[in-house]
């Protein structure tokens, strides 16, 4: 038998969450809960909530995090702890690895538990090759956005822990929430998206017109938010940017470098403008044109009845 | 100033290719020193030339993994710790020995690595060795700066930006955005090869805490791309009318 715990700062995510245990605890015959910090966050179905309390507040402080859900786990049996695949989640389920000596398996979908076993599939080498990995239990697994499906209805029941206090090792002291943009992307059906294609970074109202007509936000490569210093970070799709999964990617003047291309897997249709016939962006492409994007995306707009 | 640096010598993804039952075909392929390690070799650097001090640079590998530890040496760093090891280690094991060695080796200050290797982009080994020290980690730093014993770094993460301080030791792991890495000359790879590079077998620095349990790789197969892949050339006008056409039959605008 064992339990699952999981955990995610983004609410969504952390509703998703919940359906990735209750699959594996269904052979597991254990118990499942949502971990909410301080307070239960309202909005988001989940599972049934176990509510971790301490003296200081807990959210947003990773090694406090990390700790309290040791704590938690410590109370249970071969426990398997969920953590959303974010920077903050990352940083929970390392620390958490270590106090509780458990393994992590990152990034991972279709998750199975065989023989004692946890199982599941990731991206390597920037997506260019599937991995199956396992680890024994007790375990931690970082789970990507995306991966499962948010549950039907949450359940009522919430259950109560006050764990002992936490010294903080890092004091923050300015927060500020991120440019909306990078948060628009996440949920966005239609993303447009500009690279290296573009001469200057006025030639950007482009895409941004495309994107607005088309009911959709504005992204881009690497480059222009790094390099260039066109846009900033909270722009950048790929690898170590956002990940992103709309109905429709929209890739204009991107050559589709690996870590790009990392980033827009699971969008729904992707089309490519180019104007290189070889470039790497049409292989993972459902739809491309080749041509002149200063020539191409004012044809769209015209047809669109924006030009 | 002590400053470490943990660099990783990873598979080049993009010279990777499979074989004819798609997996990947790891002899012989490729390495070099995983991307975004280069900015963290950058930013040891950084802090060294405002702060002074010296810089080790520590890599954990089973071949050829010292080349990055040389391309690091040639950058600037003074000295280098080769952790050898006679298979490929989970995080978990390879965090274990690594903040082994940095205790053993230190103590230092400021440890450096990057958000995550390019080959698996986990992100997890800083964290781990954070937690192994049981010193503060401050995690995808885009600006650090050393004052005193203390450390201000502005972090960005998924849905805000942090001002943070620690108090030093610390570990810290910085994006990509945070520099341009300088490229080594000449002159400093030739001298790079008389720097102290030592080896260090990980099974000398095992103790009691040693991790039990580890976690496999029981498979690799190569990604089917199950795209169209439909391609539409000529007059630009003609093209975007298909394009729109397509789209809409998708349902997707």
């Amino acid at each position: 038998m064992s339990d699952v715990l999981t955990f995610s700062d983004n609410p969504q995510l952390a509703g998703e969450l919940a359906s990735a245990a209750a699959s594996i605890a269904v052979g597991a015959g254990g118990k499942v809960f949502s971990v909410e910090l301080d307070a239960v966050r309202e909005g988001v179905p989940r599972g049934p909530v176990l509510l971790l309390k301490s003296t200081d507040p807990i959210t947003g402080d990773d090694s406090r995090i990390a700790l309290a859900i040791s704590e938690a786990s410590k109370r249970m049996p071969n426990t398997i702890v969920l953590i959303g695949s974010t920077k903050l989640g990352r940083m929970v389920a390392g620390r958490l690895a270590v106090t509780g000596r458990m393994c992590v398996l990152a990034d991972v979908r279709g998750l199975k538990l065989e023989a004692g076993t946890l199982t599941g599939v990731r991206g390597v080498y920037a997506g260019k090759f599937n991995a199956k990995v396992g680890a024994p239990l007790p375990c931690v697994a970082l789970v990507p956005q995306g991966a499962y499906p948010l549950p039907d209805r949450s359940a009522a029941m919430v259950e109560e822990m006050v764990v002992p206090a936490i010294p903080s090792r890092v004091t923050r002291v300015q927060t500020e929430s991120s440019h909306a943009s990078a948060v628009d992307l996440r949920g966005a059906k239609v993303i447009v998206a500009a690279g290296r294609g573009f001469k200057t970074k006025e030639d950007l109202a482009l895409v941004e017109r495309l994107a607005r007509v088309l009911g959709g936000a504005m992204g881009a490569s690497r480059p222009l938010s790094s390099d260039l210093g066109w846009l900033g970070e909270e722009y950048h799709i790929g690898l170590t940017g956002v990940y992103v999964r709309p109905n429709l990617y929209l890739a204009i003047g991107i050559s589709g470098q690996l870590q790009h291309v990392a980033g827009i897997k699971d969008s729904k249709v992707i089309a490519a403008i180019n104007k290189d016939k070889q470039a790497p962006i049409f292989q993972v492409a459902d739809y491309g044109v080749v041509g002149d994007l200063y020539q191409v995306v004012p044809a769209l707009l015209k047809i669109l009845g924006a030009g | 100033m002590n400053i470490a640096v943990c660099v990783k010598h990873a598979i080049d993804e993009g010279e990777l290719k499979a074989d004819s039952s798609g997996r990947p075909l790891l002899q012989g392929a490729q390495a070099k020193m995983s991307t975004f390690d280069r900015n963290a070799v950058e930013e040891a650097l950084r802090v060294r030339e405002s702060k002074g001090g010296t810089i080790t640079v520590l890599g954990l590998g089973s071949q050829d993994w010292k080349k990055s530890l040389k391309e690091a040496l040639a950058m600037g760093c003074d000295r280098a710790i080769a952790l050898s090891s006679p298979s490929d280690l989970d995080t978990l094991t390879t965090s274990y020995y690594l903040s082994r060695s940095l205790q053993q080796k230190g103590p230092f200050d400021l440890v450096l690595l990057s958000e995550g290797a390019s080959d698996t982009y986990s992100g997890l080994v800083g964290p781990m060795i954070a937690g192994w020290m049981d010193v503060p980690f401050i995690g995808y730093a885009r600006k650090v700066q050393v004052e005193g014993s203390n450390i201000r770094a502005e972090v960005a993460l998924d849905d805000k930006t942090e001002r943070v301080d620690a108090v030093l030791p610390c570990v810290v792991s910085v994006v990509s955005e945070i520099n341009s890495p300088r490229y080594p000359t000449l002159l400093q790879i030739m001298q790079a090869s008389k720097k102290p590079l030592e080896e260090l077998a990980v099974d000398s620095l095992k103790d009691e805490k040693a991790p039990q349990v580890v976690s496999k790789v029981l498979d690799v197969a190569v990604q089917s791309v199950n795209r169209k892949k439909v391609l539409f050339e000529g007059p630009p006008e003609e093209s975007a009318q298909k394009l729109l056409d397509a789209l809409r039959k998708e349902g997707v605008i």
